[in-house]
């Protein structure tokens, strides 16, 4: 019901406050998105591009690309999250691409759809296990990206046009309104 | 040379000074310019002028660059007003920042301020309940603090002249603990805020669940229109200023109906510095101002002075007004100046769960926020072991089952799943708090804030008696909850400081003995008659009521007797 609240409960549930050094690859290609405190390289970038798009594909509603997403992931990531929070999403960000260059054999950014879909269908498994380990900081980095593009699809103009509609200027409050004509 | 500083001195008089133009500031420049005196708003702030300056308040969510969110680096800068339930990327504007006022904190104290025109009064929960017979007599029955000057019939008639102005909507209810006013019609209770109201008046004797009562034109008459205002929208996105001035605020209301007489000067960027008082005319003659952005000293003079900087500055105001008659701050014989603080204690909340009306909902939103559930404590007589009592919110909702599970096509579906969810109720609490000596505020005898003020050292806390109520509020909002059928009950107490429920009172209080107490009953210091004080620093007590419409009230009826007294020659 409330935004801020909800949004505080994101950052809950978004990573513990553990400080770990961020083992950068400077030699690699820079990133194209301009951010002023996360330091990620051009992979890294293609890596949580194509992570948003695999959360929110395009299917015959819009995905996370074409709504610009995976960008707003990005500056709410550099601007909204603690430093604490950034080193785990630097350390997670590698732990989940070995992770899944060890299994789909190549880089997840060049996994097919189906090879993406199902290595992410896995750390949604595993997020529902209470005994799972996040040794690399993968699950961490996951839900934080996760979050956020919820977060930035649930408060996209498409989502608040389309699918469920936000009204700046309701006019209006009816204090008793029939369940069933609310969810036609 | 002479001429020109004559001439200078007179564009510097005004018939009356009012400090601060927020809540109750505004009200004061509308009533004297009402009553044909040229006045003067000092205003420390910026000014924001009503509609002009609300730069997002038609944004949508998606138009924020953070969708709302407050970066990290402007939270952890401000650790103090983002504590604030209000402080997001929408109204962060209309907040003080932490590094820009420092006050010194002898014990923790959340002191959320808005410097400019308005002042908080645009940003308010705008909560209007007047408070009650036992509320003034309060003091006096139960022995602490001392008795307020007035009864509720001082202030009845006020309480009417103000609501008709800024629009009060509301049910008469017909309780004497929280007497009716002037009312627009209500927001009405949806099924289970009517259902828990039902389940209250069958079970327990004197506890009701009414609609808030707000600052909100339901259905907006002349005098609303009058204003430029209209019918509220219900938007709820009020702290961003109101783009239909649907909800009660000094910019939309008091403030442009006082500029329009061509009387009133509204000075911003005018940070007070003290009053003048003048020892051989034996009354106050100005105001000393520092300006905010070129630090230049500047004095105003007027017959008469109202002090409406907001209850802790007004504080500060009186106590830096040192002279050889008052070395110890203006007025302050009785030696209570700074003393005898307290707050509304908002530290305690409580959910749960309603299995059933699962065939309604509500469409739309609702501005008065649901109900309000009256003072049911020590009301008619003492019956606990703590004083006073406590209001509580009582609110119902119902949202769509939203979920986050899965991804790709699930995701999708289950984020825009068109299911409502079952319904969750809640409540928070509203806790009267007991004036003490040992609660004071008081200047900082090293640290000056950057216009050269001497900065504001608060002690302020929680006792005994605020534990033992919170403790009851809890015992029997889970009692009846839990008699109401509710589910899944989760209280929440939490250590929040003193201040973040913006309803810090007193300092200046009002009294018979000018021994014990600053003000008289016309708000007026008992030793400087010329100066009023009509925000929350001149309150007795608190009562558990919001006290913004009461502030309006007061201020309103202490214009008029400044007034009169300058009539009768008294202010010369």
């Amino acid at each position: 019901m409330n935004r801020r609240a909800a949004i505080r409960n994101m950052a809950l549930i978004m990573g513990s406050a553990v400080v770990l050094p961020s083992c950068l690859h400077d030699d690699k290609g820079k990133a194209v998105v301009e951010l002023k405190h996360l330091k990620i390289d051009a992979d890294q970038e293609k890596l949580v591009n194509s992570l948003t798009e695999t959360i929110l594909p395009k299917t015959d509603t819009p995905g996370a690309a074409e709504l610009g997403i995976n960008l707003f992931v990005f500056k709410m990531l550099d601007d909204c999250t603690s430093k604490e929070q950034q080193a785990d999403f630097i350390t997670g960000l590698g732990g989940f691409a070995d992770e899944a260059k060890k299994q789909m054999g190549k880089s997840f950014a060049d996994g097919t759809d189906k090879e993406r879909t199902a290595f992410v269908t896995q750390m949604e498994q595993h997020s529902k296990d209470k005994n799972y380990k996040d040794n690399a900081k993968s699950m961490a980095f996951y839900q934080m990206v996760k979050g956020q593009t919820i977060f930035g699809y649930t408060t996209s103009k498409f989502f608040m046009t389309k699918q469920v509609v936000y009204e700046l200027v309701p006019g209006r409050y009816n204090a008793m309104y029939p369940a069933k004509k609310a969810m036609a | 040379m002479a001429n020109l500083n004559i001439d200078s001195i007179k564009e510097r008089t005004f018939d009356a000074i009012v400090i601060g133009s927020g809540m109750s500031g505004g009200w004061a420049a509308k009533e004297f310019t009402g009553k044909g005196l040229k006045t003067l708003i000092l205003e420390r702030g910026r000014d924001v002028k009503h509609l002009k300056d609300y730069p997002t308040t038609n944004l949508y969510p998606w138009e924020f660059p953070h969708h709302g969110a407050v970066p990290d680096e402007i939270q952890k800068a401000n650790p103090i007003v983002n504590r604030c339930y209000a402080f997001g990327e929408d109204a962060m504007h209309f907040f003080v920042k932490d590094a820009e006022h420092p006050y010194v904190q002898e014990k923790p104290f959340d002191w959320i301020r808005g410097y400019q025109t308005g002042g908080k009064s645009l940003l308010w929960a705008r909560q209007t309940q007047r408070w009650s017979e036992f509320d003034f007599e309060g003091p006096a029955r139960d022995g602490f603090a001392v008795d307020w000057p007035i009864r509720y019939a001082d202030i009845a008639p006020w309480y009417s002249y103000v609501e008709k102005f800024a629009g009060i909507s509301g049910n008469r209810d017909g309780l004497a603990e929280l007497p009716d006013g002037e009312f627009l019609p209500a927001f009405p209770l949806n099924a289970v805020e009517t259902f828990f109201s039902n389940h209250l008046k069958k079970n327990y004797k004197n506890r009701h669940v009414i609609s808030a009562r707000c600052a909100h034109l339901s259905k907006p008459n002349q005098i609303h229109l009058d204003q430029g205002r209209g019918q509220c929208q219900e938007r709820t996105l009020c702290q961003r200023g109101c783009p239909f001035g649907g909800y009660f605020s000094a910019n939309s209301s008091t403030i442009p109906w006082a500029l329009k007489t061509g009387l009133c000067t509204l000075r911003p960027h005018s940070v007070v510095e003290s009053i003048i008082y003048d020892d051989k005319k034996g009354k106050a003659t100005g105001v000393r101002i520092i300006d905010a952005q070129t630090k230049e000293a500047i004095e105003y003079y007027a017959p008469v002075i109202f002090v409406n900087a907001a209850a802790l500055n007004s504080n500060l105001i009186l106590l830096n007004s040192t002279s050889s008659r008052f070395p110890n701050g203006l007025g302050n014989d009785s030696g209570t100046l700074g003393k005898y603080v307290a707050f509304h204690n908002y530290s305690a909340g409580i959910s749960a769960e309603y299995d059933g009306a699962k065939e309604w909902t509500t469409d739309g939103r609702n501005p008065a926020g649901g109900g309000y559930i009256p003072r049911f404590r020590n009301v008619y007589k003492q019956e606990t072991d703590f004083l006073r009592g406590y209001a509580a919110g009582f609110y119902a909702y119902r949202g769509r089952m939203q979920s986050g599970d899965g991804i790709g096509q699930e995701l999708k579906n289950n984020l825009a799943k068109k299911e409502l969810g079952d319904w969750q109720v809640g409540s928070h609490m509203m806790g009267e708090t007991i004036p003490k000596e040992s609660n004071y505020v008081t200047l900082d005898k090293n640290l000056k804030d950057p216009w050269g003020v001497p900065q504001l050292k608060i002690s302020v806390d929680y006792d005994d008696n605020d534990e033992k109520m919170k403790k009851d509020y809890l015992e029997q909002m889970t009692e009846m909850f839990t008699s109401a059928g509710f589910t899944n009950i989760q209280t929440r107490s939490d250590k929040r400081a003193p201040g973040l429920d913006i309803h810090e009172m007193g300092g200046v209080r009002m009294g018979k003995d000018p021994k014990t107490s600053m003000l008289d009953k016309w708000h007026r210091l008992h030793a400087c008659p010329n100066v009023y004080v009509t925000d929350g620093a001149s309150m007795t007590s608190t009562s558990c009521q919001n006290p913004s419409l009461t502030y309006m009230a007061f201020t309103a009826r202490a214009v008029d007797h400044a007034v009169g007294e300058m009539k009768k020659g008294n202010l010369a």
